[in-house]
């Protein structure tokens, strides 16, 4: 590593980076390089540290140890604002333009100068602005409505806007997640040509094919851990396939699994307990499968595949065509109330927002799904409610002082217990479990998925919505593999699923 | 037992029972001060006249604790209560039988809380904004009313039996305080005891866990904004047989004093927590406060200024005493 500050190979230089939050630890002892003019691609599941790892960059976090370097300085910024004069700008999911102004106003928006409160117009700002923008895409005009724009050009817009505010770096977190294939080839020309542009790329993506077109680095986390820094080029040198090089990649990304391992559920296969067939939404495209008595059922793809949306469709919450069959029965499932009422229960993926009334205690959130288990012609009794919410305590070994314990106090695993618990209490046979682990520690997570499997042995159909996949590897009967809204495949889990190819067939690679 | 279950209270209720042994306080204060600056306060007739003035609030303030509990709001309850009691008395002088007109003033109550109801549940309208539409169009409806009779009020020529409900006496209190009693237990039990409860609380407190619960939220919302608006117009039309007229002047601050009691009571104003009881003794602070200044022929205005200044110092109380108990 040569000290030398004038033009070093390394802009940025992170080393022992940690990040603890009250029970995990989101980042331990990460360090990689990341030299000037690449792109430096940073890969890893959900959970893995990635946001985190931004946030950090960016000030909008800050780590509880190590140290970073900025082009041979010190760098501990301190609000997002910060990092951006020091240089580090972020193009976000969430695009930071205003769609009611015109270009020229967006270009020089949180710019403006003032003099005696009055806005000042800066010719030269725009000017210069517009001059990076015409480089990069000169088919935006400065007088267009940005909302007559597409996400790409957007992009654009924010990309030109950080290269004209002198940024060394830019960090794309998943930028393509929005955009049509045409479109990416696009952001991947502008992505390229920004190495002559002396500026460098941070690139987030769960997509590997990207990461093989564009990246010269990446860099693979898990589990908050840092598994190591390739050139890419190495993983696709001579003599190697592409399926190799994103074979390796996946087995860094993914790792060992975990001592937990898959137990097969006693399906009944003869019994159908519910049965979509073409269902089709905003986001679903013919979504046909069935459910059987007993089982496990996994839905798996990314961030954007449908998983959510085939939850929420089956709920009630968005209206859809199709058809929907419950014990062979044709059935509209068109409110949440008419889902419970037949039977089916859903552990919502955000549970704090959607699944819990936090303020409320524990003894008040569990009959939530169905009051009458407390109450008789609309009078309930305290008592009931008392004695139900202690049973379901016991059961599922609920941590908490007593049952008026206040939901949003307790840990995620147990705040996810409750909301499982207020499910059975609603005599569900069909559990729709959305993310069902999300945000919670390792021991309450295989307690979790213990009581999943109890469930099914004792009669209950699960879906389980994931995107983990070691989850689903050791959760399901049977996994559903999404992209784009629809079915890819629906494998059979065993010992012989194949996490890699899994891995390929949700993450866009062509089928076989 | 008892005491184990105050041991494991949870901090909320903690905070509950601190702020109603607090308004306790001010109460006794209140009702002290009164007593030393007029000895008028305590005298029979103005017990009377106070407990009229507060027996209205409770009354509409006995539905509106849930609302407020759910995440709503009604401001259209003073113009309703005008409206219903005016309606009341044009009815019963234009040929409809006072009782059928009084059923009738009532219902106006609860029609204007279905349309309530339908604008925030069906159109998707800010309560607050909503209300704040049905409250001018009640008002405008009750001074439009009060013309086509031909005047400011509809006082002359009303039927003999018009004054019966108000003025009628069972010992040394009036019929209709019994039966606002009575009302006001019913939905006590309501309040404490039914599911309508567990609803209102769960809506207020995360209307999409609500919703994901199963749990009807928009009929439970449309079912509390009839009751508010019914109890109001129950209200309205008490007070019309009670002065005699029917004035669409009458309603002018009931709602405020109906907010101001309900959050003095310790319920949050964006839902999720809330009191009954509290509730009462705020109903009961804001009347004494109220009626004292009129005894001391305290202008109108000073009036309004101290309730404004009560109702912030309310939010301030329970920001206080939440943030200490944790």
């Amino acid at each position: 590593m040569s000290a030398d500050t004038g033009r070093s190979e390394t802009l940025l230089e992170i080393r022992g980076i940690s990040k603890h939050f009250p029970g995990v630890d989101a980042l331990r002892n990460v360090s990689f390089d990341v030299r000037r003019n690449t792109v430096h691609c940073i890969v890893g599941e959900n959970g893995a540290g990635k946001s985190t790892l931004i946030k950090i960059l960016t000030g909008a976090e800050t780590r509880s140890g190590g140290s970073i370097t900025f082009n041979g300085a010190e760098f501990n910024p301190r609000s997002t604002r910060e990092a951006m004069h020091s240089g580090i700008s972020v193009l976000f999911q969430e695009l930071n333009v205003v769609n009611q102004l015109t270009v020229e106003q967006n270009l020089s928006l949180g710019k403006e100068t003032t003099r005696l409160g009055f806005f000042r117009k800066d010719p030269h700002l725009v000017d210069r602005v517009y001059k990076v923008l015409q480089s990069l895409d000169p088919s935006i005009g400065l007088h267009r409505r940005v909302a007559d724009l597409s996400v790409a050009q957007k992009q654009v817009i924010e990309i030109a806007k950080a290269i004209a505010s002198d940024s060394n770096v830019i960090i794309m977190d998943e930028p393509t997640a929005a955009l049509s294939e045409d479109e990416v080839n696009r952001l991947f020309a502008i992505i390229k040509a920004l190495r002559t542009k002396n500026v460098t790329v941070i690139y987030i993506s769960h997509r590997l094919r990207e990461i093989f077109e564009i990246g010269d680095f990446v860099t693979v986390l898990r589990d908050g851990q840092m598994i190591g820094t390739r050139q890419l080029s190495e993983l696709t040198g001579a003599g190697v396939g592409e399926g190799e090089s994103t074979a390796e990649l996946i087995k860094m990304m993914l790792g060992k699994m975990v001592a937990e391992h898959y137990i097969a559920s006693p399906v009944d296969r003869s019994t159908t307990v519910l049965e979509m067939r073409g269902v089709t939404t905003g986001k679903l495209k013919g979504v046909s499968f069935s459910l059987y008595k007993n089982e496990i059922l996994g839905f798996y793809g990314l961030i954007g595949s449908g998983k959510t949306e085939i939850a929420r469709a089956i709920f009630g919450l968005d209206p859809k065509e199709g058809e929907t069959l419950i014990h062979g029965q044709p059935v509209a499932l068109a409110t949440p109330e008419e889902a419970i009422r037949r039977g089916i229960a859903l552990v919502p993926e955000e549970r704090r927002t959607e699944g819990l009334v936090a303020k409320l205690a524990l003894r008040e959130n569990i009959p939530l799904m169905n009051i009458d288990s407390i109450s008789r012609l609309g009078i309930f009794s305290a008592k009931r409610e008392r004695r139900l919410a202690r049973s379901y305590m016991k059961k599922l070994r609920i941590v908490a002082r007593d049952e008026n314990h206040v939901v949003e106090k307790l840990s995620g695993g147990n705040q996810q217990k409750v909301v499982l618990a207020k499910c059975m209490n609603a005599d569900s046979r069909i559990l729709l479990m959305d993310e069902p682990t999300r945000g919670i520690d390792v021991g309450a997570k295989e307690e979790i998925h213990n009581l999943i499997r109890e469930l099914a042995r004792g009669g209950t159909s699960v879906i389980v919505f994931s995107s983990e996949l070691p989850e689903i590897l050791n959760l399901c009967d049977r996994i559903i593999l999404l992209y784009g809204g629809r079915i890819r495949e629906i494998v059979e889990n065993g010992p012989e699923a194949d996490s890699e190819r899994i891995m390929h067939v949700v993450t866009g690679g062509a089928e076989g | 037992m008892t005491q184990t279950a105050s041991l494991s209270d949870s901090p909320r209720r903690q905070a509950l029972n601190l702020q109603l042994l607090i308004l306790f306080g001010i109460l006794i204060l209140v009702m002290g001060i009164s007593t030393i600056l007029t000895p008028k306060f305590l005298s029979y007739v103005n017990m009377v006249n106070v407990m009229m003035q507060v027996a209205m609030i409770m009354l509409t303030g006995s539905a509106a604790v849930l609302l407020m509990i759910a995440g709503n709001f009604d401001l259209s309850v003073g113009m309703v209560l005008a409206l219903s009691g005016v309606m009341f008395a044009f009815m019963s002088k234009n040929g409809i039988p006072t009782p059928a007109a009084l059923v009738l003033a009532v219902l106006i109550g609860s029609a204007f809380g279905a349309l309530n109801g339908a604008l925030v549940v069906g159109l998707k309208i800010t309560p607050v904004i909503a209300t704040l539409g049905t409250m001018y169009v009640a008002q405008g409806l009750a001074f439009i009313v009060a013309w086509i009779d031909g005047g400011a009020n509809v006082t002359t020529g009303l039927p003999r039996d018009f004054e019966v409900f108000g003025r009628t006496m069972v010992g040394p209190i009036p019929l209709f305080l019994w039966i606002v009693f009575v009302l006001i237990l019913v939905f006590y039990f309501l309040f404490a005891k039914t599911n309508l409860r567990k609803y209102a609380f769960a809506i207020g407190g995360n209307r999409v866990a609500a919703r994901l619960s199963g749990i009807k939220v928009g009929s439970v919302i449309m079912t509390l904004y009839v009751l508010v608006g019914t109890l109001t117009g129950f209200a309205g039309m008490t007070l019309a047989s009670r002065m005699g007229s029917g004035s669409p002047k009458v309603g002018t601050g009931f709602e405020f004093d109906v907010i101001v009691a309900v959050v003095l009571g310790g319920t949050s104003i964006y839902g999720g927590e809330g009191s009954f009881l509290g509730m009462i003794l705020g109903a009961l602070i804001i009347g004494f406060v109220g009626n004292t200044l009129n005894l001391l022929n305290v202008m109108f205005f000073y009036q309004t200024v101290l309730k404004g200044l009560i109702l912030v110092g309310a939010v301030l109380l329970t920001r206080v005493i939440k943030e200490r108990q944790g």
